[in-house]
């Protein structure tokens, strides 16, 4: 569910980053409160343990295996706000150290993943055992079911937010004869093609690892579990209220500012070529160009690029082609280096 | 007294099992935790410093991204390639082989895209090339940089000491866990001789342990910090 | 032929880097108890991973009872149980031999692959739970269990797949005097049981009843003293 880079429109990662910060501070602060000092490196520990989850393959039918993202599970063990912020640096150091992910989008990545799996995970979680619990004592298997479908609730919005993110992309983010800029495929594609994997596949192993894991630590080491904690120091948080309403505002204030943002960009696009158009010929760059349509070999056509400035153009494909050429010289020679 | 069926030697005809998971997983960890533990790449006595680096590389990115000009991203390409051609041909590989994936990736995600909608191919090229790139130029940002050089550099940049200190563990500990996920691994692939019919329990037990060794770990380590005379101020680090 | 025998082994983790084991060579007859001895960074978990058919030499060659070992033949699944099967190893460290809920659990993970009855499984545990002296451990989780506990019940899991060879990392690490004992003893049961034993210790002392053959590791090359 990594949204790599330049999928996205630098307007929409800018959105989605912005979004993200009343969610980090909002976590920040509940675990600064929930989490006693001892414990501190608690979230360091967890961003590291969430950050393995994800490499874990997890055995599908005949030998095929998949990757659960594991973001309820993290809640379900440490608290979703203290979950929110270790997937957060989980995700940094996977975007940043190892290239899973683009950096641009890495807010986004944060929205999808960090925030909305592990919040809806839990708060599902916790609504059936509460549902459950209301006129008879809970049974033990309801925990196993309610991290079932809160995994699988949790992955499945999340991958709802990624396509909805994509699918917005053409609508936004067009060039004036309306061909995609970012990410082709709108809302009607995105959608079916990122939910019907999850809902069928990934899904399935997020919920599947979820169980096995959160029921290994039930069984060996109840207390571990944040629930339990919570119980133990008697602090249930009651009022989730605000917690809710946050989601509520972001979940209708994140498609406005992406919408708002757009049309911005659009204008501000517009303005922008104009500009380079009213400043001459420095960047020779022609709007009519785009206009005109492109066929599939014209990307560097006798080595310059149609509506360009002719003579950078020379010059950056002359650079590209040496440099191309003495890069495949050297992946060449690689092997009969080794060989010697 | 030993029982007799460890006296007998038997012999023993394996049933096929499809359980490669343990054996990716390993393989996984294992190419994460060489990647954190020792740096196979280039980084020069006299580099740039980290932190200055990573903004150049955000900068690169962005603009990478925002520029609808194919001039500026030409140049991009071209000057990307012209400094890769002066690495070592060792080093190449570790840089093209990502960027070609991610981009033969977007090649067959946007194919049915090119298809229905000819018009648009020539966008879709557009943001092809952008992704090889991108990918190129944070693949060049880790394979020149240290991660603790990274933290060390945040540091300087008066970046929360809570958000520093809490990303330095979790590096720390990716290394730590992930070994403990390895050797859980490791004992497990070599007992299982046979057809394992509780795979998730396995599943379980392995990342379930981790979690429990974990919340160990960092217990002691909260103690062996305040032993160092650490006073609950997270600031100071 | 020898049941383990290696020859001319070279082995290097990077390719660059100065070797771990460089011309090693060494064979083991069936029911032997060989101890390895050296300092740390001698090469000792190296050798024991390459036994375990876990890394593989870059050159030389390892046979077991007669068959190469190498990566070719351990990628056939089938291969690589049966040859899992008849070699046991307890690591150093039993915390990380120990992934399952229940000690019963742990035990019979092995067993319960084989294709043995459910009976025949619930024998081996209950049989290598007695022969431990740990009955009454049976439905506690090995997370919660004391180092010397630990060490037993890694032990049982690795004796309930009746392995042909045992390779055992420093044992006695992590046990009091009486469980020393306890434990030389069953070796001792073992060896005249005719299994074959490969135990690396810094103890060797501690060992001479049973030992046959000590091989030193270190930097000079192999020795091999009776």
């Amino acid at each position: 569910m990594h949204i790599p880079e330049n999928y996205l429109a630098p307007a929409t990662c800018g959105v989605m980053g912005a979004a993200m910060v009343p969610v980090w501070v909002h976590a920040v602060k509940k675990v600064g409160k929930e989490l006693p000092k001892e414990k501190m490196p608690l979230l360091g520990v967890g961003a590291a343990f969430s950050f393995l989850a994800m490499m874990f393959n997890v055995p599908l039918v005949g030998g095929t295996t998949g990757h659960a993202v594991g973001g309820t599970l993290i809640a379900l063990l440490f608290g979703p706000n203290a979950a929110c912020i270790a997937v957060s640096i989980a995700l940094l150091i996977q975007a940043v150290l190892f290239g899973d992910g683009g950096i641009l989008a890495f807010g986004a990545n944060c929205f999808n993943m960090a925030f909305i799996l592990p919040f809806a995970g839990y708060y599902t979680y916790r609504l059936i055992v509460k549902l459950a619990s209301k006129n008879q004592p809970a049974k033990s298997g309801i925990h196993y079911v309610a991290a079932a479908i809160g995994s699988y609730v949790g992955i499945n919005l999340a991958a709802f937010f990624t396509a909805v993110e994509f699918g917005l992309q053409p609508l936004l983010f067009h060039d004036a004869s309306g061909n995609a800029l970012y990410c082709p495929y709108d809302l009607s594609v995105a959608i079916p093609s990122m939910m019907i994997p999850h809902l069928v596949v990934a899904g399935v192993v997020e919920l599947v690892f979820t169980v096995v894991v959160y029921a290994f630590i039930r069984k060996v080491a109840p207390d571990m579990i944040y629930e339990n904690i919570l119980a133990q120091t008697e602090q249930e948080p009651k009022k989730h209220i605000p917690v809710f309403a946050l989601i509520a505002v972001l979940i209708a204030a994140t498609p406005l500012g992406l919408l708002a943002t757009g049309t911005a960009w659009g204008e501000w696009g517009a303005d922008e070529i104009a500009a380079v158009e009213n400043a001459g010929k420095v960047l020779g760059y022609t709007p009519s160009g785009l206009a005109n349509g492109w066929e599939l070999n014209v990307l560097m056509p006798d080595y310059a690029v149609s509506g360009m400035n002719e003579i950078p153009a020379y010059i950056l494909s002359a650079i590209l082609g040496v440099a191309l050429l003495v890069i495949i010289f050297k992946l060449i020679s690689l092997p009969m280096k080794g060989r010697r | 007294m030993l029982p007799n069926w460890l006296i007998e030697s038997e012999t023993y005809a394996p049933p096929k099992d499809g359980g490669a998971f343990v054996v990716k997983t390993m393989k996984t960890i294992g190419m994460v935790l060489a990647r954190l533990k020792v740096q196979r790449g280039h980084e020069k006595r006299h580099a740039i410093p980290a932190v200055i680096k990573f903004f150049l590389l955000v900068a690169l990115v962005l603009l990478t991204s925002v520029t609808q000009n194919r001039l500026i991203l030409l140049a991009m390409l071209a000057l990307v390639q012209a400094y890769l051609a002066f690495w070592p041909a060792k080093d190449l590989a570790s840089i093209l082989k990502p960027a070609l994936f991610a981009s033969l990736l977007s090649v067959l995600i946007f194919a049915p895209a090119m298809i229905m909608h000819p018009q648009g191919i020539y966008n879709n090229l557009i943001v092809i090339a952008k992704v090889f790139v991108s990918v190129e130029m944070v693949n060049i940002f880790n394979h020149t940089t240290q991660w603790n050089h990274i933290t060390t550099a945040l540091r300087k940049l008066h970046i929360p000491s809570i958000f520093i200190f809490t990303l330095d563990i979790t590096l720390k500990y990716i290394v730590l866990l992930g070994t403990v996920i390895n050797d859980l691994l490791t004992s497990l692939h070599l007992r299982s001789v046979g057809k394992n019919h509780r795979k998730y329990q396995s599943v379980g037990g392995v990342m379930g342990v981790t979690f429990l060794r974990s919340v160990e770990m960092s217990q002691q380590m909260y103690e062996a910090m305040c032993c160092r005379g650490f006073t609950d101020d997270y600031k100071g680090l | 032929m020898s049941l383990l025998e290696l020859k001319q082994i070279e082995f290097s983790y990077e390719k660059d880097e100065t070797a771990v084991l460089s011309d090693f060579s060494l064979a083991i007859e069936a029911g032997q108890c060989v101890l390895v001895l050296g300092e740390n960074g001698a090469g000792k978990s190296t050798l024991f991973r390459i036994l375990n058919g876990l890394s593989f030499a870059q050159s030389g060659t390892y046979h077991f009872d007669g068959i190469l070992i190498d990566e070719r033949y351990l990628k056939n699944n089938r291969n690589a149980k049966q040859f899992h099967k008849r070699i046991g190893y307890l690591f150093q460290n039993p915390d990380v031999m120990l992934f399952n809920a229940t000690v019963y659990d742990e035990i019979a993970f092995g067993p319960r692959q084989m294709g043995l009855s459910d009976e025949e499984v619930d024998r081996r545990v209950l049989d290598s739970l007695s022969l431990m002296e740990i009955e009454s451990l049976r439905q506690k989780a090995p997370y919660h269990l004391s180092g010397g506990q630990k060490k037993k019940v890694a032990l049982a899991a690795v004796l309930s797949l009746n392995p042909d060879v045992l390779i055992l990392d420093e044992p006695f690490a992590g046990l009091d005097k009486k469980s020393e004992q306890w434990l030389l003893q069953l070796l001792k049961d073992l060896k005249a049981a005719g299994k074959t034993l490969v135990i690396a210790t810094h103890a060797d002392e501690k060992f001479q009843e049973i030992a046959d053959t000590s091989i030193i590791m270190g930097e000079k090359g192999t020795r091999e003293s009776i």
